[in-house]
């Protein structure tokens, strides 16, 4: 083992001295991006204090693993920092009204509901390059589209967050931070179903050096909620 | 104020580089001279003097008529090629290109380009010349040698030996200034703008602040012009989409890359196929905010490619943006972080919406005011690993 690491300092060494200092950096010495302090505990996942902006990081899991309930909880929190706060929702799958028990700021939330995949793109990357501050994907982009809304959100700084239960190659290689999850119980209270734990595991991050995982307890919001009516601009 | 001025050969002598050396006379017969190379100008032919005269006093030189087309595109290449190396490019077609280096970082940078894309454009080594003011910077280039830059630091002191027939007066001016023993623009710089307005009119004040290097005259800014396109024929005529909607992509490319380097944006966008028989086809929209970007373009675009039935297999395509707009605005997003720019997200929903209809963009509204609502328990047990 001494000896591999011993081989790899040489390694390293040997290309810093051919190709430069900046050839080869360690992640632990690049400079992390900025960070969007999102008021979860997600934010000690990253290593950076937050999510990281002009990035995109995916929420993955099977389904009822709480995935779904933090990026509403992230995208509740949005609504009341940025300007901007949207959902791009290919699916037809994300109702508002589910968003309300997280007190969002409605003023500050647009859906877009593409009507293809390649509409989804369109908007993600053009939304991203416009400087949205906030961008909740609700399914993959297609992968021509990766690349602009990379670039885009990298000079806007837009936080850009996935969720998707099971990421494609392009979509996962893209993502410089992915957290999955897996549910590991119920909570029940009284006799009923309050909540769930899961586990949230930082499986790729090149935002910071990787932290390993967290349990969570996520306690479903219950109570009146206000009707929603839609909107059409 | 920091102007450059390039002096090269005039533009209608630089069409024909095979002549360079020799004694070159540009006019039509029976007409005034337009323009002579240096090699003629030593013989005593300068513009303006009837043709025949110039062949009397040179009769070695080659005479060509002029081509006044070629001349304008030749000018609009220097121009453009000049474009992004100063806020305001002048280019004049008898050989005299300014730049106002104002704000430029490096000046010494944008003097070197300059002068080395005025080579290539012309085939000869420019004369340069640095100085506050267009009269004074172009005087300065006038002095320098070829390839080479004069700047100059102290305008009056460097005009001031120079010979008054430098200033742009007519004859009878010229005559009247003589006659008031006005022989240098040191000694027209001497006397008030007001004595020399009441001999001469307007020009006589003008000359006076030339010749004391206050520079009255303004730069006459060059513009690109606002309308660009891209085309590609095809041998033997395409029946593929995807083949169509390939090159549609290079074209945008192409289209973006330029209107980047102008900093524009395409307020109309018109696609035109042409068909081995029949007549062509044509799709335009008008877009509310500039497009500027391949993506952009191409979302447009192709979408129509996709949807086109081509009546016969296409042997051209043209894409084409009739209407330019300069991106001035998006150029602010440059100093908004983040979620700065509330105006861009706003367009981007409106240009979703022109493409896919309104239906694609939803702002929920909660229908009553307030309501009490628990508040999300995320309760964290955080277990780090090593």
């Amino acid at each position: 083992m001494q000896a591999e690491a011993l081989r790899l300092d040489d390694a390293i060494e040997a290309i810093r001295v051919r190709f430069g200092s900046q050839a080869l950096t360690r992640a632990a010495e690049l400079p992390p991006p900025p960070a969007w302090p999102s008021k979860t505990p997600l934010d000690r996942l990253t290593g950076i204090g937050g999510l990281p902006r002009g990035r995109l990081s995916l929420l993955t899991g099977g389904g009822t693993c709480g995935k779904l309930t933090l990026g509403l909880a992230l995208l509740a929190g949005a609504t009341r920092e940025f300007a901007h706060a949207v959902v791009i929702d290919p699916a037809r799958g994300f109702d508002p009204w589910t968003l309300l028990p997280f007190d969002p700021e409605l003023g500050a939330l647009t859906v877009v509901r593409p009507p293809a995949p390649d509409a989804a793109g369109e908007a993600a990357a053009a939304l991203a390059r416009a400087g949205a501050g906030f961008i909740l994907l609700m399914g993959e982009v297609p992968e021509p589209w990766l690349g602009p809304m990379e670039s885009g959100a990298n000079r806007s700084g837009s936080v850009v967050v996935g969720v998707v239960e099971s990421p494609g190659r392009a979509f996962a290689h893209a993502s410089s931070l992915s957290l999955g999850f897996l549910r590991t119980g119920w909570v029940w209270d009284r006799g009923q179903l309050v909540g769930l734990r899961t586990v949230a595991r930082c499986s790729k991050n090149r935002v910071a050096p990787p932290i390993g995982e967290a349990e969570l307890e996520i306690r479903y919001p219950i109570g009146a909620a206000m009707p929603l009516r839609p909107s059409t601009r | 104020m920091h102007v450059c001025c390039g002096l090269t050969a005039h533009l209608e002598l630089a069409q024909r580089r095979d002549l360079y050396g020799t004694p070159v006379v540009v006019g039509h017969w029976d007409d005034h001279v337009v323009a002579a190379s240096e090699e003629a100008a030593a013989f005593g032919v300068v513009p303006g003097m009837a043709l025949r005269q110039a062949e009397h006093l040179c009769p070695q030189a080659t005479f060509v008529p002029p081509d006044p087309e070629s001349a304008v595109r030749l000018r609009e290449l220097i121009a453009s090629a000049l474009y992004d190396l100063a806020p305001v490019v002048e280019v004049r077609a008898e050989g005299v290109a300014w730049l106002d280096l104002g704000g430029v970082p490096s000046i010494s940078g944008s003097v070197r380009e300059a002068r080395r894309r005025l080579r290539a454009a012309t085939g000869r080594e420019p004369r340069l010349g640095l100085a506050s003011g267009p009269f004074t910077a172009r005087l300065a280039a006038s002095q320098a040698r070829p390839g080479r830059l004069l700047r100059v630091d102290d305008a009056r002191s460097f005009l001031s030996p120079l010979p008054s027939r430098v200033l742009s007066l007519d004859e009878e001016q010229m005559e009247r200034l003589d006659l008031l023993g006005l022989r240098t623009l040191g000694a027209v710089a001497a006397i008030g703008p007001r004595e020399l307005e009441s001999q001469l009119g307007h020009d006589g004040r003008r000359a006076v602040l030339l010749a004391r290097g206050l520079e009255p005259d303004q730069l006459e800014p060059w513009r690109p012009p606002l309308f660009t396109s891209a085309h590609r024929q095809f041998e033997p005529a395409v029946e593929d989409r995807e083949a169509l909607l390939f090159v549609a992509r290079a074209l945008c490319d192409d289209l973006a890359a330029e209107l980047g380097l102008r900093g524009a944006g395409a307020k109309h966008v018109r696609v035109r196929l042409l068909f081995e028989a029949g007549d062509p086809e044509a799709r335009d929209s008008v877009v509310r905010h500039p497009l500027s970007s391949t993506a952009e373009l191409f979302g447009l675009v192709g979408s129509w490619i996709k949807d086109w039935r081509p009546s016969a297999p296409i042997t051209e395509l043209w894409i084409e943006l009739p209407v330019l707009e300069g991106a001035g605005r998006r150029q602010l997003r440059l100093w908004a972080g983040g979620d700065g720019n509330s105006d861009e997200v706003v367009a981007a929903l409106e240009r979703l919406q022109e493409r896919h209809g309104d239906d694609v963009v939803i702002r929920p509204k909660s229908a009553l005011v307030s309501s009490a609502l628990p508040s999300p328990a995320l309760r964290e047990r955080v277990r780090v690993r090593a």
